[in-house]
């Protein structure tokens, strides 16, 4: 056997810890270069930005392209939009995917299995294969160009990932619980109020959390299903002003780092749920 | 029985103990339709119907605001299109290149950060730093890299200030780069999903096969390669058929960074749907080539399923 000393090991542990961390920490850093830009070409003149060289660290600060977004009621509209989207989709898709991860957790019906396979399988639908329809329908049923219209095809591919994520939560919470609150002598609903629920808000955070970004974040079907700030939200905002106003790089970036602000503040504080969601329940 | 009518009523309403009785008398699995019903229902309206539409919708034609039946003439006319298989082409190169990258990434920076770190608080904060693109829309990420690809922008600076490069690349406009810059773009933007998915799955190995392997002489190479790879098949397996799919269905990047352009270089499967059915106003065409997308998918979907339930019942 190979006799290492004390002084070899430790140097083959700040080695091994050296090319670890370095390579990590130098690669986030690198990958975050496109947000540090986003967020600089927001706060400072675009020539520090698009030029031989462009200046690391910013000459002259500035928040008026900030404040010329934040001033426009037409942007702040697509915020309230966006708001709304996202905080009813998750209203939704976490109370229907919670009573439906329930059922499949806890009761073994005729069919089980089969509604399971299906509801995964709708999990992996692309949205694009649903634009046609859905705008053809959304002008038979006059929701077209509604936030109203938005909200249920949104919730109908969040769904889809909100029941299969808390089932794979609910399944693992012992089912004793409830049985022992049933035999104190609650009724089903108070025992999945007072016992089950409690315990799942982990899993609530982290799929809501996941909700909440998708719908925030979605482009494609507001793209198709909207024309009029009145229901457009900030993605489409965005790839507007873009199309638009293609020299105001200023002005872009500050409106693409507000739209960006709440998911990253969302992120930072429920990034262990966010996770633990994502590991545990996405793949199995 | 009343409440077994409304679902939500059998919920809320107070259930007197007569009531129970009655409830008893059904098999005990009766309540899980109940809880189950709403997502079904909902998704029968939004989804499913949806997709019976497209598919009607593909067969028919419209023509002053009345569709008839036209049978599999869109297909015909899809399938001989070149601007289809010009589509096919990009979508297997785009699929295929950013399913691949994704589990590189994925696979080494989860990797990296299983390993025991000399500090738990930097640990954590890269990871949260890796995982920070995929919080961003991809209208954002599109922004983002656009003005990294202007031809003033960081990205040009790095080939002509620096490498002394004679022109900047033009890398949404030059056909050649144009699919390769937007991949770039969407592997930034997805890889963290599969660099948790697999961190997730490293941190269930149980730690005693390494410790055997470790005595029976195994050197960090060789414990990756017959520890570690076999024990992420299953998950790489499952993982990158996922990614198939899903990037499969990609959309919005092409259209807020290239529309499918310089000429149709960067056009993919569902961006021609896209195009034909909202840009070109033809919805019977597009619904074709949707329902062409839905029978590819589906045969996906039959795999990925097939994997996962094999994956339920062995033990990789």
């Amino acid at each position: 056997m190979v006799v290492v000393t004390a002084p070899q090991r430790r140097i083959r542990y700040g080695v091994q810890q050296g090319f670890i961390v370095g390579v990590s920490v130098v690669s986030a850093a690198l990958l975050l270069v496109p947000v540090a830009w986003m967020v600089g070409a927001g706060l400072r003149p675009i020539k520090e930005i698009l030029s031989y060289p462009p200046t690391l660290l910013p000459k002259a600060l500035t928040f008026q392209y900030f404040e010329r977004i934040l001033a426009n009621p037409t942007y702040r509209h697509f915020f309230l939009n966006s708001a709304v989207l996202a905080l009813a989709t998750l209203a939704l898709a976490l109370v229907l995917g919670s009573l439906a991860a329930y059922g499949f957790s806890r009761y073994k019906f005729p069919g089980n299995k089969a509604v399971l396979m299906g509801i995964l399988a709708l999990l992996m639908l692309p949205r694009v294969t649903l634009i046609v329809p859905y705008f053809h329908l959304a002008h038979v049923v006059g929701l077209y160009d509604t936030l109203l219209g938005l909200i249920i095809v949104n919730t109908a591919f969040l769904l889809p990932t909100s029941t299969w994520l808390l089932k794979g939560y609910f399944d693992s919470l012992p089912e004793e619980l409830e049985e022992a609150a049933l035999v104190d002598g609650c009724i089903r609903v108070q025992a999945i109020w007072k016992i089950v629920l409690p315990l799942a808000v982990p899993g609530l955070i982290g799929v809501g959390t996941f909700v909440f970004i998708g719908s925030w974040n979605e482009y494609l079907l507001a793209v198709v299903l909207t024309e009029t700030p009145r229901a457009q939200t900030l993605t489409v905002g965005l790839a507007q002003f873009f199309g638009q106003y293609v020299r105001d790089w200023n002005g872009i970036m500050a409106l693409s780092t507000l739209a960006s602000l709440p998911l990253v503040a969302v992120f930072v504080f429920l990034q262990r749920w966010v996770v633990q969601g994502l590991s545990s329940g996405a793949i199995k | 029985m009343a409440g077994f009518r409304s679902p939500v009523g059998a919920i809320i309403e107070p259930v007197a103990p007569s009531q129970v009785r009655a409830r008893r008398r059904l098999p005990r699995y009766a309540a899980g339709y109940i809880f189950v019903a709403p997502v079904i229902l909902y998704l029968l309206a939004t989804a499913v119907y949806p997709i019976l539409n497209v598919i009607g919708m593909s067969l028919r034609d419209v023509a002053a605001g009345h569709w008839y039946f036209v049978g599999l003439a869109h297909y015909r006319q899809v399938l001989q299109d070149a601007v289809f298989w010009n589509a096919f082409r990009n979508t297997t190169i785009f699929t295929i290149a950013s399913t691949i990258v994704h589990l590189l990434l994925g696979m080494i920076f989860a990797l990296l950060l299983h390993e025991a770190w000399f500090s738990r608080g930097l640990r954590n904060l890269t990871r949260g730093a890796l995982i920070l693109p995929w919080v961003f829309s991809t209208a954002a990420a599109g922004l983002m890299w656009s003005l990294l690809y202007h031809p003033f922008g960081l990205l040009n600076y790095l080939a002509v200030g620096v490498f002394g490069r004679a022109q900047p690349f033009e890398f949404l406009g030059d056909a050649r780069i144009a699919l390769g810059s937007v991949i770039a773009v969407n592997v930034w933007k997805s890889y963290p999903f599969y660099m948790v998915a697999i961190l997730g799955e490293l941190q269930a190995i149980p730690a005693d096969l390494f410790d055997a392997a470790k005595v029976d002489g195994a050197g960090g190479v060789q414990r990756f390669w017959y520890v570690t790879l076999p024990q992420l098949r299953g998950v790489l397996i499952a993982i990158s058929t996922l990614d198939v799919i899903l990037t499969f269905g990609h959309v919005d990047l092409i259209n807020i960074l290239t529309r499918g352009g310089p000429g149709r270089a960067t056009e993919t499967i569902a961006f021609h749907v896209y195009r034909t059915a909202l840009l070109d106003g033809n919805l019977a065409k597009g619904s074709a080539i949707s329902t062409i997308m839905l029978v590819v998918l589906t045969l996906f979907c039959w795999l990925y399923l097939r994997i996962l339930a094999r994956r339920g019942s062995e033990s990789w």
